[in-house]
């Protein structure tokens, strides 16, 4: 039945990749190429929260350190702390909210420097994830893109990846250079952080809740148009890269870790199609494992 | 006759067990595949599926017959590959065209292709970009011509391409040779199936929407029947063909090239060298 799934994202013009599990039925699964790895964009940040708070189970962060972000320093973005004119102070864990509300790359890469890539890929690896690799944050990405695309500033290079008329320098959607994943991992994470495996019931109820607090429906939880259906996500995007994972709950309790990732034929910035596939496609699987 | 497509049918079958799904798979439509299986249980003399309450189930025939198909369809591949590897009469390079590729740019590419390999032989196939890119991938093409954006799922890809687009309309439909498009009003714009290339066709669509408010489009199957609609007055064509071209129609420039017809190479495993593909690409664009 997967056809129809692959018939899906043919029809939107994506290549993707699926990874679809029930929380309490973990050998049933739907799969489109789920052990593939692939970049993971944004999504990176889920990894990270995820490891932020198990050092905070640890004791070894304080969730209520405080840290400035300065405008001449920090990472630039479309939302959150990296729109800001004047230096920002925030605690840790609003880092760490807004950095899952809205994809905030500021808070993002501030917290990605307290944690450290050394220690959270000890923390990956202690988690069971063996093909997730956090390489960089999100400033490092632009910086390479600059020098993959010739341009000297973040937005004219992200320009040339918004150009259907140009061609995409190679390299730039290649997982080997990127923070990367595969979809079958990161339902991994998603179940184990869902059923308390991770961490204290404190911080899984923390990290649930920020998840929950995703203020982007347009992609999984487009696919599921109702109120009494919960979705909690983590959206990923870069030039061409469309994805999300996260948990969808249905209103009996049984719940499913779905993770879609795609990569867009089209280079346009805005992809309402594409996004929308992304909750069909996660739909369709839901149905199947139900 | 036992052939290729009953043993596709018969493994798609087994793997999606649904007759739409396997369809999709074998890339036909429903009735052909139900009168492929018929004609394989016809031919091996058993019944191999079942149509139960959730799907179609492998009968025990099936499930015994089902890993010599799956052998047999690996055999027919490897000889495909065997003979791309040491062909006696040198390399065969299988070229793929999209049918928006014009004539004369395609025919230069194809030239191309055989002045970069002496003692190649050329073969030429039409077909929409969908169906070529799955053919580069399963090694059945050497390269192709495509359609961008499409979805390219690991092929290599060399430079997109834009060719220059005109509005054929009927003749007196805009005062000036260089019109706005939104100034071609009225009829609707003649385009192919959105299935033959959905990325491509999308934003060609979305950009009409942009760009001419009013007018609509109507869905053709080719060029020619394209052509024919404009002369009867029923229809603007959009054709990156230069002599395109029948009584009564006019061919009008789009001021700015809003819609230029955009082409790139593809191949799965390099074919050439890299400065052949850029020779290739040249003709593309200069054929």
């Amino acid at each position: 039945m997967n056809a129809r799934i692959r018939a899906t994202f043919a029809d939107a013009g994506v290549r993707g990749w699926l990874h679809a599990v029930a929380l309490d039925a973990p050998e049933s699964t739907v799969d489109i190429d789920a052990d593939t790895v692939v970049p993971m964009a944004s999504v990176y940040k889920l990894p990270l929260l995820v490891g932020f708070c198990r050092l905070v189970d640890e004791g070894e962060l304080d969730p209520r350190e405080r840290l400035t972000l300065d405008p001449s320093t920090r990472t630039p973005g479309p939302t959150g702390v990296s729109l800001m004119a004047d230096p920002v102070t925030m605690s840790l864990r609003d880092l760490a909210v807004s950095m899952m509300a809205v994809s905030d790359n500021a808070a993002a890469d501030a917290l990605l420097d307290v944690v450290g890539l050394d220690r959270l890929a000890e923390l990956l690896q202690s988690f069971g994830l063996q093909q997730t690799w956090v390489r960089r944050g999100t400033a490092a990405n632009l910086v390479d893109l600059q020098r993959r695309t010739g341009m000297d500033d973040p937005d004219a290079a992200l320009a040339v990846l918004a150009d259907n008329n140009r061609t995409t320098p190679t390299g730039v959607y290649e997982a080997a250079n990127a923070s990367a994943t595969t979809p079958s991992d990161m339902t991994l994470l998603l179940r184990r952080l869902w059923t308390g495996e991770l961490l204290s019931a404190a911080q899984t109820d923390f990290a649930k809740a920020t998840m929950r607090r995703q203020i982007f429906q347009h992609r999984l939880a487009s696919g599921f148009p109702h109120d009494s259906i919960r979705v909690a996500g983590k959206t990923g995007t870069f030039g061409a890269l469309r994805h999300e994972v996260g948990v969808v709950t249905l209103p009996a309790g049984d719940a499913y870790a779905v993770a879609v990732f795609t990569l867009t034929a089209r280079s346009d910035w805005r992809q309402p199609r594409a996004d929308a596939t992304i909750g069909l496609a996660a739909q369709l699987a839901v149905n199947l494992l139900r | 006759m036992l052939t290729e497509r009953h043993l596709q049918i018969f493994v798609a079958l087994a793997e999606e067990q649904h007759f739409g799904d396997a369809a999709r798979v074998v890339g036909i439509t429903q009735p052909p595949l139900s009168q492929g299986l018929r004609r394989l249980e016809a031919l091996v003399g058993a019944k191999l599926f079942e149509r139960g309450s959730t799907g179609v189930e492998l009968t025990a025939a099936g499930a015994a017959l089902l890993p010599f198909a799956r052998r047999a369809l690996t055999s027919i591949e490897e000889l495909h590959q065997a003979a791309v590897a040491r062909d006696p009469e040198g390399p065969e390079i299988r070229l793929g065209l999209a049918p928006e590729v014009p004539p004369a740019a395609g025919a230069a590419v194809a030239a191309a292709c055989g002045a970069a390999v002496p003692g190649s032989r050329v073969t030429v196939v039409s077909a929409p970009t969908s169906s070529l890119t799955s053919q580069v991938s399963s090694g059945r093409l050497t390269l192709a011509v495509v359609l961008h954006p499409t979805v390219l799922d690991g092929l290599d890809a060399g430079p997109v391409q834009l060719l220059p687009t005109w509005a054929l309309a009927p003749s007196g439909s805009a005062a000036d040779a260089v019109v706005e498009l939104k100034k071609l009003g009225g009829l609707p714009v003649a385009v192919r199936p959105r299935a033959e290339a959905p990325a491509a066709r999308d934003l060609f669509l979305d950009t009409l929407a942009m760009l001419r408010p009013a007018g609509g489009t109507v869905v053709v199957t080719d060029e020619r029947a394209a052509l024919a609609m404009a002369a009867a007055g029923q229809a603007i064509v959009m054709t990156a063909d230069p002599s395109l071209a029948a009584p009564g129609v006019e061919r009008y420039q789009l001021a700015g090239d809003p819609l230029p017809t955009r082409l790139r190479l593809v191949w799965a495993r390099t074919p050439f060298e890299l400065d052949v593909i850029a020779q290739l690409t040249d003709a593309l664009v200069t054929g």
